[in-house]
């Protein structure tokens, strides 16, 4: 049998932020004009604290767990149906984004304030584009209208999430042995 | 206690088809009604709901899972009518739009396919248990390596996430509560303030979710966890009559993929 590439300390912790991004869509704080939740918070976290490879994995575990029926995405929603659904993209963007994210904090050895911050928007611009991508194919919307519809909306809030993501970073990766 | 997941236990054709048939009968409904126009989404409809009544699920759960995706519905819906050119339905312009046949069409349709996509993966995780669902996508992946992992270490992962979301949520709703009595204000401040007031909810979760890992893992290494194929209490078993629900299944997809 080909040997495991993944340890238990990884399993656990990828696990673990799957349950914190789930629990993230239930914790809202109210913005001026729409309210966020702390979901992608825990994305943003994910990818800078695991690393690419595992924040990605914590991801996939994430989006494994709504297909089965939690209703951990966005709004309480839930199933197969969302993932192929015009919103879907912005899961599978979860994924890819939290890997770029990882792969580009790693680069660094000891990565800043503002090299996080650049990462994590770098993740962003992955999770916007496959989620724009899906939402005007599926919903059969112009590009300009899936952007206006799927991505201005969200932005000051993922703002605000990156800039707290970063400054978290810098204090909880003491904290983490992977 | 939070109540996540639907599952309602119950004893009917549908509760007792193996997960895997149900998890496969679900892909073939998304690919059908990602695939047909109006007269295959009717179809597609009346199936679905002689499934729910043979599950006995009663209308109110239904209507109860739609909930959540309304509101994108709307939106979509009033995308379309509003910026589609074609034939106008009304005799007036309303404001400076104009509604047309071809938009309220492609609306209707689009919701549609939307909304039966959740239906048919609701009626799935109503009639399937959590570990039985683990389990059938556990099965299914078996042949398949997904980033590294195994189906084995997946499922683990799976069950180790399902079992610590409600003890989380519980965990962050207290947090919450106890800053909020300590004079936390969340929705005023400028940029700096507010980032402190986030960081104050999440630094203490963040910490008390890594202690619990340490503690998990200090446990699974323990009592000997080791990764790769392993065994379970309950086997999942594939009965006559869920072979010929897989192959009616699939047969009907490949009928309405070739059409």
């Amino acid at each position: 049998m080909k040997s495991a590439k993944i340890s238990l300390r990884g399993m656990v912790y990828a696990s673990m932020f799957a349950a914190l991004t789930a629990v993230g869509a239930y914790i809202t704080i109210p913005l001026q004009l729409v309210p966020i939740t702390l979901q992608t918070l825990f994305t943003n976290l994910a990818g800078a604290l695991l690393g690419g490879y595992l924040g990605a994995l914590s991801q996939l575990v994430y989006v494994l767990l709504g297909i089965m029926g939690l209703p951990v995405f966005a709004g309480g929603k839930a199933g197969l149906g969302v993932l192929l659904g015009p919103t879907g993209g912005y899961l599978v963007g979860f994924i890819a984004g939290t890997y770029f994210m990882g792969k580009m904090i790693e680069r660094r050895e000891q990565a800043g304030f503002g090299w996080i911050v650049l990462a994590l928007g770098v993740g962003h611009v992955v999770i916007y584009g496959l989620g724009a991508l899906q939402l005007s194919v599926v919903a059969h919307l112009s590009a300009a209208k899936a952007l206006a519809v799927g991505v201005l909306p969200f932005l000051p809030g993922d703002i605000l999430k990156i800039l707290v993501a970063a400054f978290l970073t810098l204090k909880l990766r003491e904290l983490i042995k992977l | 206690m939070y109540k996540l997941g639907q599952y309602l236990p119950g004893v009917s054709p549908v509760h007792k088809r193996d997960a895997r048939v149900k998890i496969i009968a679900v892909v073939a409904v998304s690919v059908i009604t990602l695939h047909t126009k109006a007269v295959g989404l009717a179809l597609v409809a009346v199936a679905m709901a002689s499934v729910i009544w043979i599950a006995r699920i009663p209308l109110v759960y239904v209507l109860r899972a739609l909930k959540p995706v309304m509101p994108l519905s709307a939106l979509l819906l009033l995308l379309h009518l509003l910026f589609t050119r074609g034939t106008p339905l009304l005799p007036f312009p309303v404001g400076l739009v104009s509604v047309t046949r071809e938009g309220l069409y492609l609306g209707l349709l689009l919701v549609g396919k939307f909304l039966l996509l959740v239906i048919a993966a609701s009626v799935l995780t109503m009639t399937t248990s959590p570990s039985e669902l683990t389990m059938g996508i556990e099965r299914l992946l078996r042949p398949f390596r997904f980033m590294g992992v195994s189906s084995h270490e997946l499922a683990m992962m799976l069950s180790l996430t399902l079992r610590f979301v409600p003890i989380l949520l519980e965990e962050a709703t207290t947090i919450k509560e106890a800053q909020l009595a300590r004079g936390a204000v969340f929705n005023s401040g400028g940029l700096r303030r507010r980032i402190q007031t986030i960081s104050c909810l999440v630094m203490p979760l963040s910490t008390s979710v890594f202690r619990r890992c340490e503690e998990l893992i200090n446990a699974m290494e323990a009592r000997g966890y080791q990764p790769g194929p392993r065994t379970y209490l309950q086997e999942l078993t594939l009965s006559w009559g869920d072979y010929l629900v897989l192959i009616t299944v699939l047969l009907v997809t490949a009928v309405i993929i070739w059409l």
